[in-house]
């Protein structure tokens, strides 16, 4: 898993409630530093990635380069700022959840263990 | 919709589920001229009891299949029992708990329904299409 937001106590949270769920997780401090991540091309099951970090919005590029991968990793997108713009810029990216903070964390956490779950059987269904 | 990589189906099932007959009517002949194999229903029931006996490439909802806004509930579980699947949702003019709600049910894309249903039917297919080339939508 890769978790990005330009936030400090917010990654140390969730790397730490995501390695419990048994995640290997990479963090990043900002978008830039994330796409850098993806480009190295460490292939990853899930991307969290926070919205605006180091510019407005700059958490849809790198979801834009998270999509490009092959398999994409599930995308969900975490913002305080959501905003018509933006919401209807990761429904077309076809973000796979988006959560407005302060989002529940159980209710988070569903959500992933949902998706990726899906993923690996959608995964099992096609090969 | 889920992150998996688009594999499509052998047989072009299309699920539309409308409460308005004429708008079922409308799209019935556009989706079997472009090769699908379109399976109507006109309530839940009918909707899930298609989804027992097929397997959906392409599925159209209405947001509000009763008065309640049911669509939701069921393009989360056609999202969950056909991940691949391109989920078209014919909704209001959408606010941004709406844009979120498509999101968080898996929902591909989103439509008026102020739009005649030909014109949110080539926008459908138009957009199927490009995700099933491997493109994405504008």
């Amino acid at each position: 898993m890769l978790i990005v937001d330009d936030e400090p106590n917010v990654c140390f949270t969730l790397k730490l409630i995501f390695e419990q769920e048994g995640f290997e997780v990479t963090s990043a401090g900002s978008a830039a530093e994330g796409i850098e991540v993806l480009k190295a091309r460490r292939k990853f099951d899930v991307v969290l990635t926070d919205l605006h970090m180091e510019k407005e919005d700059a958490g849809l590029e790198l979801a834009r380069r998270a999509k490009e991968l092959s398999p994409p990793p599930v995308l969900i997108v975490l913002t305080g700022y959501a905003s018509m713009h933006n919401v209807r810029a990761a429904l077309d990216l076809h973000v796979d959840h988006f959560a407005v903070k302060p989002m529940e964390l159980p209710e988070l956490l569903e959500s992933v263990r949902r998706l990726a779950g899906l993923r690996t059987d959608a995964r099992s269904a096609g090969s | 919709m889920p992150s998996v990589e688009y594999i499509p189906l052998k047989s072009k099932n299309a699920l539309v589920v409308h409460s308005d007959l004429a708008i079922l009517s409308a799209l019935q002949p556009i989706l079997s001229q472009r090769g699908f194999i379109p399976i109507l229903a006109r309530d839940l029931p009918t909707a899930l009891l298609a989804m027992a006996q097929h397997r959906f490439e392409l599925c159209i909802l209405s947001m509000a299949i009763t008065e309640k806004s049911d669509g939701w509930a069921l393009a989360a579980v056609l999202r969950m029992c056909f991940p691949h699947a391109f989920v078209a949702m014919i909704a209001p003019e959408p606010d941004l708990l709406m844009l979120q709600t498509a999101i968080n049910t898996g929902v591909t894309q989103l439509y008026l329904a102020s739009d005649p249903p030909a014109v949110n039917a080539e926008a459908i297919l138009r957009d199927y299409s490009r995700l099933a080339a491997g493109h994405k939508l504008q």
